[in-house]
């Protein structure tokens, strides 16, 4: 299988080598720096198999698109070198990837500088296309997904929120940045805000002092380990289904209910895409994903999936491989994938949130909240 | 003079990897100075941390010219391992490594909490204004140097000191001293190497000088041998071509990285570059 993968690469090179740069009928080439070793290689891992899948519906009607993967093994260098490789040898036109925020932090200013569109599927933190114009992601951030949530509380009723927070740890504390700010806009009154370490496994001090407020809905930012503590402890204090939990990102896991089990029931979270989200675009995206290779999507996949078919429409748009052009045609995006409507805004993020999903905990796994 | 556009596509290409060759050389001559001396100190990463922060500070915050910055990058770490020396070195062999691992997860932590640092989003938009030919030339003068001390007394006292250094003590050689100094210098090379890495990569984050980085310098010096300085440099070399070199090979980049080191250990035991330098008789 791995020198099968070998022997068709060097068979691509040959034949790219051979083969004249200004054939105009050739496939654009575009290239993809994912995390393919190391400890983070799950993530780069569904991201190929998001984008190859993605590949293989876009060149049905011939070969439109070929893609060439570059490892980064999760370092800055690493990422760095694929994308020179990419770029320098491999000519492509445009670049999906980095995996990780800070992998595009090193990466971005060596593609921008080139003039390579580069599109991050993953890539969540602040500041990621502020590195130059030719820097795109499809990956929504949390200030993006939180608010939606925040929305959904409202609807239901909630006037009055607690925060709570692990103040160890860079991604929970931005994580609860962004909630106190969406939580003041849409209007809710925060009673408290209290902290706890990753680490912790007593929340008692905290969720009683919470308790003794009566608010509506409790909002916690932190890693799913602490997050599944949190909610067995007010479940033993006493708190029941009249207070909404609410949780950031990191409590967007299966973990949540394998660990917390019933605790964690009720509470809400705002995800980017769902695996069980009912329109036929994505029913399809789930069969095939899993027909081709066995398993269930993941977010990662599923964003990586949208980001071909989105450079795929660029690249249709410029009708060649000058990188400026499809920069154009990424600008002019109106896609609606298995995340829902997508166009880029004029800083390069994602325009809308419409595709966010709120999730509810249900004996243990999520469904969509009603 | 004009160059033909696939040869400066080609430079292009390969740039980072160049310039990673020299900053690693440095690191592994860093490396060198203090296992030359017999101390299992493993404090490089740290060091190239402190001088990388140093440097992008005063780069993005004072937008100081960088040959102000290059000698602050070097003074910043070199005054951390004065502070910290005269506890550390009364220590000896794994309880040295133990200790200095520690104060690099400790620096660690302190990159992760401390918002001017930036956090673990780290330090992006460092302009790339270390040239080329400055990093090679400061390798060629940093070996240069140790070649001129490696034959010179200085260089035969380092090397009682690791054979035994209660026989080099008993020699008359000021072991305290030896010891303060070489872990100086291997700050200062270190932190010369993490403003020039800073300066060449635009970002630099809390995670790029933990355990794992402090490892792979050791493992320059372990795979090159210390018999003469350019041994760790060639093991510096070693290590960093061959994950680019094995790209083809996909998954089994790192499976096979491994293999090779644990082959170079097992039949090579004392590095790739066993021969040692020869002096003259005294």
């Amino acid at each position: 299988m791995r020198r099968r993968d070998v022997t068709r690469a060097l068979a691509a090179l040959t034949v790219a080598a051979a083969l004249p740069a200004r054939a105009q009928d050739a496939p654009v080439r575009v290239g993809l720096v994912a995390i393919l070793s190391g400890p983070n290689a799950a993530y780069g891992t569904a991201i190929r198999a998001g984008v190859e899948l993605a590949l293989d519906q876009v060149n049905t009607k011939g070969k439109r698109i070929a893609l060439t993967v570059a490892d980064s093994g999760g370092t800055k260098d690493g990422a760095i070198n694929a994308a020179r490789i990419l770029i320098g040898r491999d000519k492509v036109a445009a670049i999906i990837g980095p995996t990780l925020s800070n992998e595009m932090f090193a990466m971005g200013p060596v593609t921008n500088g080139r003039g390579i569109p580069t599109i991050g599927t993953s890539t969540t933190a602040n500041g990621i296309t502020d590195i130059g114009p030719f820097i795109f992601r499809t990956a929504l951030p949390e200030a993006d997904v939180i608010p939606v949530t925040m929305k959904k509380a409202v609807s239901r009723g909630v006037k009055t929120i607690a925060l709570m927070y692990a103040n160890d740890d860079a991604f929970s504390k931005s994580g609860f940045e962004v909630m106190q700010s969406a939580a003041t806009a849409a209007g809710l009154k925060i009673l408290t805000t209290e902290s706890f370490g990753s680490k912790d496994t007593d929340f008692s001090a905290q969720l009683t002092k919470i308790k003794a407020l009566k608010p509506d809905a409790v909002g916690i930012s932190a890693l799913v380990e602490p997050v599944s503590g949190v909610l067995l402890q007010a479940r033993q204090l006493g708190f029941g289904t009249e207070t909404l939990f609410i949780g950031g990102n990191g409590s967007n896991s299966p973990k949540l209910g394998q660990i917390a089990g019933a605790a964690a029931d009720g509470l809400i979270v705002g995800s980017p895409w769902f695996i069980g989200k009912p329109d036929p675009a994505n029913q399809a995206f789930v069969a095939a994903f899993r027909a081709k290779y066995n398993r269930d999507p993941d977010q990662f996949a599923a964003q990586a999936y949208d980001t071909l078919f989105i450079l795929a429409a660029a690249i249709a748009h410029a009708g060649n491989a000058d990188p400026e052009r499809i920069r154009n045609g990424l600008l002019r995006t109106d896609y609606t994938g298995v995340m829902g409507p997508f166009r880029f805004d004029a800083k390069r993020n994602p325009a809308s949130a419409e595709g966010v999903v709120v999730l509810e905990m249900h004996g243990g796994t999520f469904r969509i909240a009603p | 003079m004009s160059v033909p556009p696939w040869l400066s596509d080609l430079f292009w290409t390969y740039q980072n990897v160049v310039v990673s060759l020299g900053v690693n050389g440095l690191l592994a001559l860093s490396m060198y100075v203090v296992l030359a001396a017999g101390q299992l100190s493993l404090g490089q990463a740290a060091f190239m941390g402190l001088g990388a922060y140093a440097s992008a500070l005063l780069t993005l915050r004072l937008h100081a010219p960088f040959w102000a910055v290059l000698p602050a990058a070097m003074l910043v770490p070199v005054a951390f391992a004065l502070l910290v020396g005269g506890p550390t070195l009364r220590l000896a062999g794994v309880y040295l490594a133990i200790a200095t691992i520690g104060l690099g997860e400790v620096l660690r932590a302190v990159y992760l909490n401390v918002d001017a640092l930036g956090g673990a989003l780290g330090l992006s938009g460092i302009p790339e204004a270390a040239p080329l030919w400055l990093i090679y030339a400061l390798l060629a003068a940093a070996l240069l140097v140790f070649w001129r001390i490696g034959r010179s007394r200085v260089g035969r006292a380092m090397e009682a000191m690791r054979s035994d250094e209660t026989a080099a003590l008993a020699m008359g050689v000021n072991v305290r001293r030896y010891r303060l100094a070489t872990l100086v210098a291997s700050a200062a090379l270190a932190g010369l190497a993490g403003a020039l890495s800073a300066h060449s990569t635009d970002f630099i984050g809390p995670n790029d000088y933990g355990f794992e980085p402090a490892v792979s310098i050791l493992s320059f010096a372990l795979l090159g041998g210390i018999g003469s300085p350019i041994a760790p440099v060639v093991g510096a070399v070693v290590l960093t071509l061959l994950p680019e070199l094995m790209r083809g090979f996909a998954e089994l980049r790192l499976i096979l990285n491994g293999v090779v080191i644990v082959l170079a250990v097992l039949f090579l035991p004392r590095g790739l570059v066993a021969w040692r330098m020869r002096r003259r008789a005294a």
